[in-house]
């Protein structure tokens, strides 16, 4: 026992000296978590403004057979309209982001609409534009004026209304505010600290499997009294506490990016806040331990069976999109906490810290992913263990 | 003391050794590294393990440190057996190699501090042991500075310290002077006579014949995993038909 913490001890104060793992553990999951949520947000809200603050060229062509609708071009923000513009060059004029958008109003449109029949415009856009928004904004326009058309009929042939809109859908959503957060945010703070427990425990993991290798310490090591079960409990508490330190970090980096978005309405921010709250917190915790021993074992596994610091990272890196693949597949809709998915590992972490957010969690499914998880960490450990008392693992060439 | 009786190590082939090592090797399932090798190292003297790359002295030194398990015979350091009792046999040895084996970002102190705990030593114990090599060993200057930033002069004192911190009775050194330059090499040289003349036990790897003229009194010759000769130096001296040790070396391992 004494060995076990004098290793312990040793290992946490030598991988807290490098600078590598305190980029990994604790740099990276504190700016990237706040910076991936406040940066895709802030992405996202700039280009909706630059879409609406860009002005838009549109020919329009056949103003004369829809002058009420050339006026509601004429009056739209940011469009300039073009008349007059050669037909034949629409297409590639469009293509070539000389213009945005045409419309074309054709002579036989106001015929149509004076016998209340249905006119046809046609509008040439391109979707694959930088911000997809000229189609949007010129079909607003052409729907308004299809609107005061359409009220312009009724109102002349004296009918109702709801003879146009026989039904009115009235949406009763019974679900709390923090179910319908808890659903949508909950797939990707697992997706978080899943990520951050393995990429906390990498470096740590490496370190001490194949750079004990690589610096010739791991003989010294081993000629001490120290025995293997006490040597690989040792280094693996130190990994799996690095992930563990890594994945509370992205958590406290979600609290921080929380606090950076600024208009997120008062009540919306009470019930996230609230979700996130100590037990449920806690809770999650509890599952991120057990997944973050498992990673540990692994990372070590490999890492001791590595010749070199560099083989060891060329075996865990892409390991980062194996243990991706399930987080993803719990994003999935329809991808529930059940009776079979509760014994997946990883996956079941990432649905039932969903259920656990939207206070959706069934306990019995609760109880399988905590068991599966167990022995999920148990089985590695073990095998962990087995495989540093190899010497064709301790002593390849 | 350190008894070595009949031991053997065999280890398996992957396909790809078997590849790499040739045609002799198409079908084999297993190497000998160790062939049936029996010596004795007692106190008070040192024990030269002489054989040239691959001969299998690495391999007998870590079945002796009890990182291997011999395949067959047995092996006993200061009187424990090393598959029955491997921890006993730990606590009795210090195992320094060629390479420094330090951690870069403890400090000289903080290492050997950390063998002294493996090795379970209480507080006053270590104290006292650590500044009497500390003083020996001229460290005090660089105890406390991070090992990455230290000179292989300074680096090689921190191994020698971390070795024998916990006083071992049984000292076994790999190839310790292996890349170093002369100065520390002399150094390594004055700490296997220092431990001779406490009445340690050491067992010392080499491939250098200079070096086994220099400090064995006893010494065994070993090639391809088996002993050629095993007995006093002065002894090995006597019998030899060639003027220099290397030509004698050479011409003993050829007729292998």
């Amino acid at each position: 026992m004494n060995q076990f913490i004098t290793i312990f001890k040793k290992e946490l104060k030598d991988i807290l000296r490098d600078r590598r793992t305190i980029i990994m553990m604790i740099i990276v999951p504190m700016v990237i978590t706040p910076m991936l949520i406040v940066g895709m947000l802030k992405i996202q809200r700039m280009q909706l403004e630059k879409a609406k603050a860009k002005e838009i060229r549109v020919a329009f062509l056949g103003k004369e057979n829809a002058p009420q609708l050339y006026q509601i071009f004429e009056e739209g923000e940011k469009i300039v309209l073009i008349d007059n513009f050669p037909v034949d060059s629409i297409t590639a004029s469009i293509a070539s982001e000389e213009i945005d958008g045409a419309v074309i109003v054709h002579s036989d449109f106001p015929a149509y609409i004076e016998s209340d029949r249905q006119g046809k415009i046609e509008v040439y856009f391109k979707s694959s534009e930088a911000y997809g928004s000229a189609i949007k904004r010129m079909t607003d326009l052409i729907e308004s004026y299809d609107e005061q058309i359409v009220e312009e009929r009724i109102d002349r042939l004296s009918l109702d209304k709801d003879l146009f809109d026989a039904v009115a859908i009235i949406e009763m959503d019974v679900s709390s505010a923090q179910e319908r957060i808890g659903k949508i945010a909950g797939g990707y703070l697992p997706y978080m600290f899943i990520l951050f427990s393995f990429m906390g425990a990498m470096y740590p993991g490496i370190d001490l499997g194949a750079g004990e290798k690589e610096r010739g310490t791991l003989e010294t090591l081993l000629s001490s009294p120290a025995n293997r079960l006490q040597i690989v409990l040792g280094k693996l508490g130190v990994v799996s506490l690095s992930g563990i330190i890594s994945a509370l970090i992205a958590i406290l980096g979600i609290y921080v990016a929380i606090q950076m978005i600024e208009d997120i309405p008062a009540d919306m921010l009470e019930v996230i806040l609230d979700m996130l709250g100590f037990r449920i917190i806690i809770t999650i915790l509890t599952l991120v331990i057990p997944i973050a021993i498992f990673f540990a074992a692994v990372v070590l596994s490999i890492s001791i069976y590595a010749r070199s610091f560099k083989e060891a990272q060329s075996i865990i890196g892409p390991a980062n999109m194996i243990i991706i693949i399930p987080v993803l597949i719990g994003l999935l809709p329809g991808i529930e906490l059940n009776a079979k998915t509760a014994l997946v590992p990883i996956l079941n972490v990432s649905l039932a810290s969903k259920d656990l957010l939207a206070g959706t969690i069934n306990p019995f499914h609760l109880v399988e992913v905590y068991l599966s998880l167990f022995l999920l960490a148990g089985i590695a450990v073990w095998g962990c263990v087995k495989w540093f008392n190899r010497e064709e693992t301790l002593f390849r060439s | 003391m350190i008894k070595i009786t009949h031991v053997s190590k065999e280890f398996k082939l992957t396909k790809k050794s078997r590849n790499e090592m040739g045609e002799a090797y198409r079908n084999a399932k297993t190497i000998k590294a160790v062939d049936d090798v029996s010596f004795e190292c007692p106190p008070g003297r040192v024990f030269g393990l002489l054989g040239p790359n691959g001969a299998g002295k690495t391999t007998t030194l870590r079945m002796v440190a009890t990182m291997l398990k011999p395949t067959s015979g047995n092996i006993t350091v200061a009187g424990y057996d090393t598959q029955i009792d491997p921890q006993k046999v730990r606590e009795r040895i210090g195992f320094m190699t060629g390479q420094t084996a330090l951690y870069d970002r403890l400090t000289p102190n903080e290492m050997v501090r950390y063998i002294a705990d493996l090795q379970g030593m209480d507080v006053t114990e270590f104290k006292s042991r650590r500044d009497q090599l500390f003083d020996v060993l001229d460290m005090h200057d660089f105890a406390n500075r991070r090992i990455a930033r230290l000179s292989t002069g300074m680096k090689q004192k921190t191994s020698i310290a971390r070795t024998i911190i916990h006083n071992p009775e049984v000292i076994i050194f790999d190839e310790p002077t292996v890349g170093l330059d002369v100065m520390t090499s002399r150094r390594i040289i004055e700490l296997i006579r220092t431990c001779r003349e406490e009445g340690k036990t050491i067992l010392f790897s080499t491939h250098r014949m200079e070096e086994v003229k220099l400090l064995c009194d006893d010494m065994a010759i070993i090639h391809q995993g088996r002993l050629f000769f095993c007995g006093k130096f002065e002894d090995f001296e006597s019998q030899m038909t060639f003027d220099s040790f290397e030509d004698e070396f050479i011409h003993m391992t050829a007729e292998a």
